[in-house]
């Protein structure tokens, strides 16, 4: 396009001919072609990976929905019809000349000989560059004849243990429909899923870091994927009695032993009282515990009181709040989308079926099967929102089974083997939704709208514009005439018990959430090329959840009755840099609801929030429309945002900023009815109050030595006990020790 | 930043060292392409500006009544107002743009962006991110579906130094979040009115009753209370080193003078306050300015109320001579402090407005309504050439005509003039590829 453009892509030329030696790459159907005798050239099995190898078809270049340069590709070349029309019967047939190959401009531009905004990319004498010349004087056929379908392609080794540092070569063979196979390494493009512990370079040598983990090495060819799994175990020897002895509490902690001893990493410590009430009030219930609890928890002397106490947390209606508003988070539309009175009516189905504590397995099915009016029926909302099937199709599949199509809707997915066949079908399950009533009107949306098992519709492939049958993505859902509504049919599948991604994601998520990272990260993102870091694991959880009739309470009593679910984030000689197998627990900040309602815990002032009624807790506000300042620095999720984002738990300067300055947080703190003001006319003793105020904020009684240098400063001459008060809770609130979980 | 951790947990480096990026061919690619052309005279973007003022007229501003009169047309279109000639021959514009008028030779005129979404929800997303929105959007709709102009900007020009690099006054504008970046690229938004005495930004200013002497002895307590132990290794990814990293910063901006400066509009004389105008958005622009001055990359400055179906003219009668003093001054201001050509500014809202004057029922003052067929989009500094104007639109307004441009366009003169490429290729968490400005051609004469 512009002078730029060109200068940018000549830097390109270097990273992808660089590892251009002369490796040879014959024809698959002719393995040894003698001179003179010109294999037949197969533009499926011999130019394809060619275009995908160099990066004609990548998505910067020819690849993009509006080609380049009036040239395009089907993206990562999944659409090998598409792509040999383009070369041979678009632009009046001036890319191939079969009279003068080596003057075709599919040769001339690559190879620089013509000005190519993407550069100089295939030198001539390569194997790939004579194949392209044979292909054009053989008369640029389809298909060679008699050549074999590509089934499948492999990998070797599939499984490695490497010391830190080692290099092993992979090798990736491709087997076709005759029995025949070819090595396809140089044609394969590989990937990492965790490069730091096992880099894989473009010839698909692969490198243990000094990091101790495990990587997914990916080779793609044509379409077809093989995964080599990479162990890199920390130097060093650990006796094996010393894993055998290890407390197994349940079934989850000989799980995470095993993977730590094949990883030769050992765990932390079981962390204090103190910590583990913290983080069970604040996972289980999403508050931090009061004082009294902290009292009582810490001279509670039974040996089973860490049981006990997550069974009693499990009880609590706040379980119910704070749970749900994990999901309104990721199901809730926009107000101003859908309308008011909808997601009011949303909000409350969602949070009620929290509170009955309804199966998992029942709320989806009743959410994807719903009917009604978005002014009784909240469920319906997910409709209203979402009024394409394709739009159902990536939020349902991705929330619900961990599959991610949106990709899948345009082109193959790139890291997966779903394509646009796999999307449309599964979204021909949404094809007959009815209808009736105001859809979405301007301003706001505000009227009613029915949702019921239609009788026309359907949905078309983009490309063949074929009418799509309903299909699952994996075993059978059949829709019949009989079928009244399709969508019952779907929810069955996705909720079936022998579909184990449908247990498995939501158990992954409520790890997520119980141990600070998902044993599959991003938690909703399941597939070959993205293993679970302790796939065993990831089983027993999915299954057990599906066995206790998808009950969270009962998944969540699991987690948290582990050995595992009690470690320090102290780390021991052999963890410090564990961050994926759970040998230590792992830090993290706490969600801004929570974050808030503890610091109304602490100051005593309740909040007020727009639209709800007095003395409402953050968890349970009903649209993230409501105003707060806080929750919106502490990383809320934007209203407006489509589609929605997980939460993040970074930090920023921002949150400091507000912790430290907030005009609010401080009339807060200071308030004449607040917790300080109370505390500061009470007749209480400075070494009580100060054990009072670390059960508030830190929810644990400070040491000899915090208490005696807190109370040194109340009872400092001229020291004004209130200003103390709120200057050591403002100290407090400041410090990662109220701001994370540990 | 080199491993920002996205919300899903990949980060950036890994996608760019050897995973989706090396795979796409693009993450790699792009970065050298980028790392390539810095070293090059003449191509690609090189950076003129380092910071950009947005004035977000939010509802639509007509165009007829600003930048580009008809006093040729009938009156159903020409409207109430009459015409005033500019710094160029042969350039009018409305009567009230008198400051403005005077001084274009200082800044470029955009007569011909026009584009095809004609509600507020749509335009404004359009505008502001220069992606259409994916699907249908209703009016008074709140929609993101990818990041806006501040917030890529923040990511890629906002440095670690404590000033959050994104900030809105006195609100968001409906799609200026940062979308699939992340909440680390929202903008600050500073709510309070400038033009009130007493008034400070928001969270980086003590609080009004706390003097710095408790203020200092707090921080000092602090460092004795905090007692928690830190995984001082990189590799333990322990959040309570970023924390103490965060407020660190915190605490730097709090305690530095130059940086409290910047917040501080009352260090500004008398004369320049007045001369900005003594209203919430001419004091605005001010505090814009300030925070130009103090390295923030992305000020916008969200300007409400243009959205005239009735009482246009009663209202703009009033109005615009102000709007035209504070943005004349900004773009003056700029200019005599050296800042102009570091300094992007531009001014504009979701669409243009109606040709023919109508009254809506129920309303017996004539307005214009929704016309996304024609804008006006004024933008100065950064090495914009003065004087320009750019493209024309029918004798009565209803089209852009000579050189029609697309939001595209606009959106990527903007990215350019920052030395961003719009043609970049950024990375959702959940790694799928987004291309900065979908059509990443910059406006040629303005570069």
């Amino acid at each position: 396009m512009t002078a730029w453009r060109i200068a940018g892509h000549a830097v390109l030329l270097a990273v992808i001919l660089l590892p251009s030696s002369a490796m040879l790459c014959a024809p698959v159907v002719a393995q040894t072609p003698t001179a003179g005798e010109e294999a037949a050239v197969d533009f499926n099995n011999d130019l394809m990976p060619i275009f995908t190898r160099f990066g004609c078809n990548s998505g910067p270049c020819h690849g993009k929905s509006r080609g380049q340069g009036g040239f395009q590709l089907s993206l990562l070349g999944f659409d090998p019809d598409y792509d040999f029309d383009a070369i041979v019967k678009e632009g009046r047939g001036r890319r191939v000349f079969p009279g003068a190959a080596s003057h075709s401009l599919l040769l001339q531009k690559p190879t620089g000989a013509t000005p190519h905004g993407g550069g100089r990319r295939l030198a001539e004498q390569t194997p790939e560059y004579q194949l392209l010349v044979s292909w054009i004087q053989q008369g640029m056929p389809r298909k060679a004849p008699d050549a074999p379908q590509l089934q499948k392609v492999t990998v070797a080794p599939d499984s490695l243990l490497l010391a830190n540092g080692e290099s092993r070569q992979l090798t990736v063979t491709a087997h076709y429909s005759d029995g025949t196979t070819r090595d396809v390494t140089r044609l394969t493009q590989f990937q990492s899923n965790e490069s730091p512990v096992v880099a894989v370079d473009e010839a698909g040598r692969v490198e243990a870091g000094m990091i101790t983990g495990e990587a997914a090495i990916m080779g793609r060819y044509m379409g077809q994927i093989a995964v080599c799994m990479v162990s890199v175990p920390m130097a060093g020897e650990v006796p094996a009695e010393f894993y055998a002895g290890l407390p197994r509490r349940n079934p989850i902690d000989d799980l995470v032993w095993k993977k730590l001893e094949r990883l030769a990493i050992t765990p932390s410590e079981v962390c204090d009282d103190h910590t583990f009430l913290r983080r069970a009030a604040t996972d289980i219930c999403g508050r931090v515990p009061t004082p009294e609890e902290v009292e009582s928890f810490l001279a509670d002397s039974s040996p089973d009181k860490r049981a006990a106490l997550v069974d009693r947390l499990l009880l609590e209606p706040d379980f119910a709040d704070h749970w749900a508003n994990k999901w309104v988070d990721l199901l809730r539309p926009n107000p101003y989308h859908v309308g008011i009175k909808t997601v009011l009516n949303y909000d409350r189905w969602i949070r009620q079926s929290f509170r009955e504590r309804r199966p998992w397995n029942q709320f989806v099915h009743e959410l994807i099967s719903s009917k009604g009016s978005t002014w009784r029926d909240g469920a319906v909302t997910m409709y209203r929102d979402r009024r394409t099937p394709e739009e159902i199709t990536t939020l349902v599949s991705q929330l619900f089974i961990g599959v991610r199509l949106e990709c899948a809707k345009c082109h193959h997915h790139p890291f997966e083997v779903w394509g646009q066949d796999d999307f449309y079908s599964f979204a021909a399950y949404f094809a007959k939704i009815g209808r009736k009533g105001t859809g979405i009107s301007a301003p706001i949306s505000g009227s009613e709208e029915f949702f019921f098992a239609g009788t026309s519709g359907e949905v078309r492939h983009p490309i063949t514009r074929a009418v799509m049958t309903p299909k699952p993505l994996f075993g059978t859902a059949t829709v019949t005439e009989e079928t009244e509504d399709p969508r019952e049919v779907l929810a069955d599948w996705i909720t079936s018990s022998d579909n184990h991604l449908f247990s498995q994601v939501m158990a992954n998520r409520v790890w997520a959430d119980l141990m600070g990272r998902g044993l599959v990260e991003p938690v909703d993102d399941f597939r070959a090329t993205n293993p679970p870091s302790n796939p065993e694991l990831m089983k027993l959880l999915g299954d057990y959840f599906r066995d206790q009739q998808y009950s969270l309470t009962e998944l969540v009593r699991f987690i948290a009755r582990s050995h595992v679910y009690q470690l320090s984030s102290l780390p021991s000689d052999r963890n410090l840099a564990d961050t994926r197998y759970f040998s230590r627990h792992y830090r993290h900040r706490l969600r801004a609801e929570v974050l808030l309602d503890a610091f109304t815990q602490i100051s005593g002032v309740p909040q007020k929030f727009d639209a709800m009624p007095p003395g409402t807790t953050a968890r349970q506000i009903w649209t993230h429309r409501t105003e707060s300042l806080f929750l919106d620095t502490f990383g809320r999720p934007d209203p407006n945002q489509d589609p929605p984002c997980e939460r993040t738990t970074d930090s920023t300067v921002v949150q400091s900023l507000h912790l430290m300055n907030s005009e609010q947080l401080h009339q807060d703190l200071t308030s004449d009815g607040g917790t300080a003001a109370r505390m500061a006319a009470s007749e209480m003793e400075p070494v009580p109050l100060v054990t009072q105020i670390y059960q508030l904020v830190y929810s644990r009684k400070p040491t000899e030595d915090e208490s005696s240098f807190a109370v040194g400063l109340l009872t400092a001459e001229g020291a004004n006990r209130r200003q103390v008060i709120e200057d050591l809770m403002w100290a407090m609130l400041n410090s990662p020790e109220f701001v994370l979980q540990d | 930043m080199s491993s920002y951790q996205n919300c899903e947990g990949i980060t950036r480096r890994d996608c760019l060292q050897f995973g989706v990026g090396a795979l796409l061919g693009t993450g790699l690619v792009d970065s050298l392409r980028v790392r390539g052309e810095a070293g090059k005279q003449g191509a690609g973007p090189r950076a003129k500006a380092t910071s950009c003022i947005l004035i977000w007229m939010d509802g639509g501003p007509t165009h007829f009544e600003t930048f580009d009169p008809k006093p040729d047309a009938p009156a159903e279109y020409r409207g109430e107002f009459t015409h005033t000639s500019t710094a160029v021959p042969g350039v009018l514009y409305s009567e009230h743009m008198v400051k403005l008028a005077a001084s274009l030779g200082d800044y470029a005129m955009i007569r011909s962006i026009r584009h095809d979404q004609g509600n507020h929800g749509a335009g404004n997303h359009y505008m502001m991110t220069g992606s259409p929105p994916r699907i249908p959007v209703g009016c008074g709709a709140f929609v993101s579906f990818h990041p806006s102009m501040g917030s890529v900007v923040a990511k890629e020009l906002g440095r670690d130094n404590g000033l959050p690099a994104y900030f809105s006054m006195p609100q968001m504008s409906r799609s200026g979040g940062p979308n699939f970046l992340g909440a680390r690229y929202a903008p600050f938004v500073v709510g309070d009115d400038p033009n009130r005495e007493r008034f400070r930004v928001r969270d980086v200013a003590l609080p009004r009753e706390l003097s710095e002497a408790r203020f200092s002895s707090r921080t000092d307590l602090r460092g004795r209370i905090d007692r928690m132990v830190r995984l001082n290794d990189e590799a333990a990814g322990d959040p309570a080193m970023a924390f103490d990293e965060y407020f660190r910063q915190g605490y730097d901006l709090v305690t530095s003078p130059d940086a409290q400066k910047a917040f501080d509009i009352s260090q500004e004389s008398v004369e320049i306050r007045d001369r900005y105008g003594r209203n919430g958005f001419g004091q605005r622009c001010l505090l814009a300015r300030r925070l130009v001055e103090a390295g923030v990359p992305f000020i916008t400055v969200y300007d409400g109320g243009w959205d005239h179906h009735s009482n246009l003219f009663g209202t703009l009668r009033k109005r615009l001579p102000e709007w035209d003093n504070s943005v004349a001054t900004l773009i003056q201001d700029l200019k005599e402090r050296g800042l102009l050509d570091s300094t992007l500014v531009v001014a504009l809202g979701e669409f243009g407005r109606t040709p023919t004057i109508s009254t809506l029922s129920g309303q017996n003052a004539p307005g214009r309504d929704h016309w996304a067929n024609a804008m006006s989009v004024l933008m100065a500094g950064g090495g914009t050439p003065g004087g320009t104007v750019v493209g024309s639109t029918d004798r009565k307004g209803h089209s852009a005509l000579e050189n029609v441009l697309s939001p595209e366009n606009f959106v990527s003169t903007v990215y350019w003039k920052l030395g961003i490429d719009p043609d970049k290729v950024l990375y959702t968490p959940q790694g799928r590829p987004a291309h900065l400005v979908s059509n990443p051609t910059p406006i040629r004469e303005l570069i």
